[in-house]
């Protein structure tokens, strides 16, 4: 129940990064969810991809990366400066 | 398009740790014992601080922040026996409480007056255990007309508390409930668990707890 907020954190720190990077979108973002995080991962992903649909994360991925322990952080962001194609 | 990859690794509760910090800090810097009340809900927190605040309140002095989600229920109980009642804003259907709330219910508590905080946290042994609230400790009350097998269940709840009030202990007689399996469980996920059994209804072991609670606040303020 309590992977929404989590999501949520998740989106603030995203959002963070992007804005410090001055990027122009967010592709995907990296969680390390740790197998003693206490997060259920369905659900966890599911509220994930809510919070991703919209600005200024909206279109990035979610991608869930297995941990050990309780580890539970965003372990990188993956923007797109929005250049011109090479 | 220029895509690059930005390494962050920034724990997800490192925010909320961050506050349940300043929360720690300023309640020590008032000399003010808190502790977090977690439990499943129906265990009986909220009469069980209303016994407390009964029998202490004039004797020490005490605060209540109360987090209950739908209603003022709690509140309007508690509000019978203190003036120093705050009620967490909490949105419909959250699950827990985090260290901001507390911060802000801190904001209008007199500290400096202060021995003694309840947090109770809202109803549920699963999502309050990860967060932290800048509490001395946690508390999970929990009651002989649930399952002895709860700790096992639920073991990172209790993992982080380090006290368990056993409470309904007057329904013993007529409820199915292994008292001696329900330690041990407890003691299996956490051997440093120290136990209180109580009824907040007869009263029984209610002495034990509040003196307890004496030794908490026994401590001179630190200015």
């Amino acid at each position: 129940m309590h992977e929404l907020s989590l999501a949520l954190e998740v989106g603030r720190i995203a959002a963070e990064v992007l804005e410090r990077e001055s990027a122009a979108s967010v592709r995907a973002i990296g969680v390390e969810v740790g197998e003693d995080a206490g997060v259920e991962l369905e659900n966890f992903r599911f509220c994930l991809e809510a919070v991703l649909s919209e600005a200024p994360l909206a279109g990035a991925k979610a991608v869930l990366l297995p941990a050990p322990g309780d580890s539970l952080r965003l372990a990188y962001v993956e923007v797109d400066d929005g250049g011109p194609d090479d | 398009m220029a895509v690059r990859t930005i390494e962050v690794r920034e724990r997800v509760m490192a925010r909320n740790d961050l506050l349940a910090a300043e929360v720690r800090r300023r309640l020590a810097g008032a000399g003010v014992a808190a502790f977090n009340l977690v439990s499943s809900p129906g265990s009986g927190k909220t009469l069980l601080l209303e016994r407390t605040l009964e029998a202490l309140d004039g004797e020490l002095d005490i605060a209540v922040i109360t987090g209950d989600v739908q209603t003022q229920n709690d509140a309007d109980r508690l509000a019978r026996h203190t003036g120093r009642l705050v009620q967490a804003v909490v949105t419909g259907g959250a699950c827990h409480l985090d260290a901001s709330q507390v911060g802000a219910a801190l904001d209008s508590l007199d500290l400096a007056s202060l021995q003694l905080l309840f947090i109770e946290n809202v109803g549920n042994l699963v999502c309050p255990a990860g967060w932290d609230l800048g509490e001395a400790a946690k508390i999970v009350v929990f009651s002989v007309t649930e399952g002895e097998d709860k700790p096992l269940k639920y073991p990172k709840m209790f993992r982080v508390a380090s006290y368990a009030v056993l409470n309904k202990i007057d329904l013993l007689p007529h409820v199915r409930f292994d008292l001696e399996a329900a330690v041990a469980n407890a003691r299996a996920v956490n051997p440093a668990l120290r136990f209180f059994y109580t009824s907040a209804m007869t009263g029984e072991g209610l002495p034990e707890w509040f003196d307890f609670l004496r030794t908490q606040v026994a401590r001179e303020p630190v200015w």
